[in-house]
């Protein structure tokens, strides 16, 4: 075999290659230790933690972590970034300039920390031992039939503040549909505290003890909507310790990191509705996606404040499985999927969203019924009332609301 | 594997140092880059990769078999073939959703509508791209454009090269072959112009396009009805410059990668937004599709050959289906018919031959009046384009005259969107001449340059989440 000589554009070439490599090794070895930690567990995560580890103690002399974290730091003040924790927190801390970035000294220790994302420290983490103790027995399976409680009137000119809480879940379909119906509504005020990609089984990697309190900011929500788990269905890591999706182990921590979330979500005496998971198109998600309904449905039962409620007779087939298209009793037919098969689409959404808004802020002419029978989810075909607005017509939908508070 | 993660830049090193390592042997290169193409599209869900596998071989097959075949009959016969295989690929995972609903919707007029008891298919990645890219090989090889014999190894890496593979630029098969005909000669790479164009579009994709879309576009389209005027109006220009820094930003690696490994794609976007009418627009915006819509589908309706009523027709369709190919929901064919209509009223417009006018429009006072209203026209396409219903659409256009203060106008996002916009302005003399002077830094400095410039985009851009597992699935 001939013996490979560099020919001098490819030499230059692969000096630059080397001079990238050791410059992003020097510069960005914290932000190389965040992915890598972010990393879902398997292969790569194994062999990219020591990687990036060994780099960040090799080159800590550098400084180049600290300078990062100072930058961050300056950028939320900025308001550059969208992270809400860090902006609450640049809020709070008093600005520095220039120079005295590298003076971040506590801020930047705590962003260079073992798994951060720019800036957050872990908080939804449960021990092995605390997750043991606050373990219950899981529930066989999710009632389909669900009811929420009535809610206490609304006062006048004290809109009920509504927090939509969750992951992309409540971000596609769910709250984009319940924000549009929410805004003829002037007895409501929706607050978004959802962001896509995120969960619960990861709070290193987005930690919501964090990240809720700083994205409600002032708001005391009346009423919290909560759909989350998507993201979930995969294993973590707790007190150094390996645990796959769907372990006896893995079960228990995760169930006492949703409790608390359901705790922070529901202090100050909010009540908390926990939207259920849709089915999911692809059986083994569906699978995983059953278990993580199961211990939701097991945590929020047990709460005097939460409320499960199931979208599955809504939105699922007659055996609540996976459905695309919905055929409704006017003849309109409508694909309540988005193309992923786990997303609702808005019109998917609309099927059961505005039975919730009925309930939260119900129509005057009959609000002195609703809290006497509550909002039902049981009927396997979308009542006569979604599939009445189930369609995207939202000026039609807006004539309809008017119409009743006028009658 | 998207480009602008970790994942990818990991993967490129390595491939990048292997195939220059492998160059003088071109075919082992070219089975190293096609193996490379695959892991790269596995990455994302091997059980697609024999789909991408299956239609690259058949167009490679039947491209050969067009090649061979004297009589005019057998190649007009395997190009269709060819081409109702690749379409009826591309309808079944794009389409099927959008034709069953909108069938059945259509039953459900004159009768009891029938259940749907049936699922779309998921879709692939990439389908829409390597599905024309199968048929820029076919058509290609029909016309003659491809002088030499097709070989099924090129064939394969052409329709699955990787820095294409996922959102283009949609490659012709009779410039690119020839390319892989040849061994990579060293001195056509381009390391400076290589990082300018991989630096820039990582700006554009993760500081422009990501802040622009969670910050400013999502909520105003999420929920029009809460915000003023000011807010809709800004959300608007917003997704304007979010889809072409997505875009332009996505293609501008896609062609950094490739000028790393040897191959030149052609410019896919260039300054759009600083056109003056919308024929020029579509020469500027996505150059790779709208030259390929006019090769294979306004030229073989008859183009402008068969008189001007014929042409508007034309230019119609071609839009139409330039619409729907963006996605399957007529929003997106809306969009396409506006555009069509663009087109077909600026035809009408340039005809008046009333020399005052004449003379007004060729005024810098009309060049610029007419950006200003192409700009806004194409922005009102981008509304259809974003919204997911027809309803949501005009609740948007509804919005534009609520009178509200803005909310949305933060500092950070006022810069962004004028980076976004205005960046289209600045003269390619300044990027040329960075180029230029960059030659003269040693290669260690430039490949520390890219590194800085890359933690400066990664510390700009968005907190880092949680990996989107759904694509698993």
């Amino acid at each position: 075999m001939r013996k490979l000589t560099l020919t001098h554009p490819i030499r230059q070439l692969f000096l630059a290659m080397a001079g990238f490599a050791v410059a992003i090794a020097l510069i960005e070895c914290d932000g190389l230790a965040s992915w890598a930690n972010h990393l879902e567990l398997g292969p790569l995560r194994t062999a990219a933690v020591p990687v990036t580890r060994g780099m960040r103690w090799a080159v800590g002399w550098t400084g180049a972590g600290r300078v990062r974290a100072g930058l961050l730091t300056e950028l939320a003040h900025l308001g550059w970034t969208d992270d809400a924790a860090l902006l609450a927190e640049a809020a709070k801390a008093p600005q520095t300039t220039g120079c005295a970035v590298a003076g971040q000294g506590a801020v930047a220790g705590a962003v260079a920390a073992e798994g951060v994302t720019k800036g957050k420290a872990a908080g939804l983490a449960v021990s092995l031992g605390a997750a043991a103790g606050a373990d219950s027995p899981l529930a066989v399976q999710v009632p389909r039939v669900t009811v929420l409680p009535p809610l206490p009137p609304i006062a006048a000119g004290k809109p009920r503040v509504v927090a939509l809480a969750g992951d992309s879940m409540m971000a596609v379909g769910i709250g984009a549909t319940l924000l549009r119906q929410a805004a003829d509504h002037r007895n409501l005020r929706m607050v978004k505290v959802f962001r896509s990609g995120t969960g619960l089984a990861r709070p290193e990697v987005f930690n919501w003890q964090d990240e809720y309190p700083a994205m409600l900011g002032a708001e005391k929500p009346d009423v919290v909507i909560v759909a989350i788990g998507a993201n979930d269905g995969q294993g973590f890591q707790v007190d150094g310790k390996v645990l796959p999706y769907g372990t006896d182990e893995w079960r228990k921590v995760y169930q006492a990191r949703l409790a608390s979330y359901l705790a922070m979500v529901g202090a100050g005496g909010a009540r908390v509705v926990w939207v259920g998971l849709p089915p999911m198109r692809v059986p083994v998600y569906d699978e995983k996606i059953g278990m993580i309904n199961r211990i939701a449905y097991t945590v929020v039962s047990q709460d005097p404040q939460g409320t499960w409620w199931n979208p599955v007779s809504y939105v699922g087939d007659e055996a609540g499985r996976y459905r695309e298209f919905v055929t409704l009793a006017n003849g309109h037919t409508l694909r309540i999927r988005s193309a992923d098969g786990i997303h609702l689409s808005d019109e998917g959404a609309s099927l059961f969203t505005t039975v919730l808004m009925k309930w939260l802020d119900p129509p005057a002419r009959t609000a002195a019924a609703m809290p006497a029978a509550g909002a039902v989810a049981t009927v396997p075909e979308p009542s006569p009332a979604a599939q009445k607005t189930a369609r995207p017509r939202h000026v039609a939908l807006r004539r309809n609301v008017r119409r009743r508070a006028e009658g | 594997m998207l480009f602008p993660t970790v994942e990818y830049g990991l993967f490129f090193l390595a491939v990048l140092a292997i195939a220059w390592s492998l160059y003088r042997f071109p075919e082992v290169h070219k089975g190293f880059l096609l193996l490379a193409s695959y892991v790269f599209y596995g990455f994302w869900n091997w059980s697609y990769v024999p789909l991408l596998f299956g239609i690259s071989l058949f167009s490679g097959l039947v491209a050969q078999r067009i090649q061979r075949s004297r009589r005019s009959w057998a190649r007009r016969l395997w190009l269709v073939v060819g081409l109702v295989a690749c379409l009826a690929t591309l309808g079944y995972y794009k389409y099927t959703g959008f034709l069953l609903a909108n069938l059945v919707e259509i039953w459900g007029r004159f009768g009891p509508a029938p259940r749907i008891e049936v699922y779309s298919p998921l879709l692939p990645l990439g389908v829409s791209f390597f599905v024309f890219h199968a048929i820029s090989l076919l058509m290609d090889c029909f016309r003659n454009k491809v002088k030499e014999p097709v070989r099924l190894r090129d064939a394969l890496l052409y329709v699955a090269f990787f820095p294409q593979l996922i959102a283009g630029p949609i490659l012709r098969a009779s410039r690119f072959l020839p390319q892989l005909a040849v061994p990579r000669n060293p001195n056509a790479i381009r390391v400076n112009r290589a990082f300018l164009l991989i630096a820039g579009g990582l700006f554009k994709k993760v500081v422009i396009s990501n802040m622009l879309a969670t910050r400013l576009v999502e909520p105003v389209f999420q929920a029009p009805q809460s915000f003023g005027g000011l807010d809709t109006l800004l959300a608007v220009y917003g997704y304007a410059a979010q889809i072409y820094c997505d875009f332009s930003g996505y293609t501008d690696i896609a062609m950094g990668c490739a000028l790393l490994l040897g191959y030149r794609f052609p410019r896919n976007f260039n300054a759009p937004y600083t056109a003056c009418d919308p024929q020029e627009f579509w020469r500027r915006w996505h150059i790779s599709l709208s030259s390929w819509l006019r090769d294979y589908l306004y030229f073989p309706l008859g183009g402008s050959r068969k008189g001007r009523p014929r042409m508007y027709l034309n230019l119609m369709i071609t839009m139409l289906l330039g619409g729907l190919w963006h996605g399957a929901a007529w929003t997106f064919v809306a969009w396409g018919g506006l555009h069509g209509a663009y087109l077909v009223a600026h035809r009408l417009w340039a005809r008046i031959g009333w020399q005052p006018l004449v003379r007004w429009r060729a005024t810098t006072a009309w060049k610029w009046m007419a950006r200003i209203l192409l700009f806004h026209a194409v922005c009102a396409g981008w509304v259809f384009f974003r919204a997911s219903s027809f309803a949501l659409a005009f609740e948007v256009f509804g919005r534009l005259g609520a009178m509200r203060w803005a909310t949305l106008a933060t500092g950070p996002v006022l810069t962004v969107l004028f980076l976004g916009l205005a960046g289209q302005y600045m003269p390619a003399r300044w990027r040329n001449a960075f180029e230029i002077e960059m030659g003269y830094w040693p290669a260690v400095v430039r490949g520390a340059a890219l590194a800085a410039a890359i933690a400066g985009i990664e510390i700009l851009g968005p907190t880092g989440v949680a990996p989107f597992i759904y694509f698993q699935f």
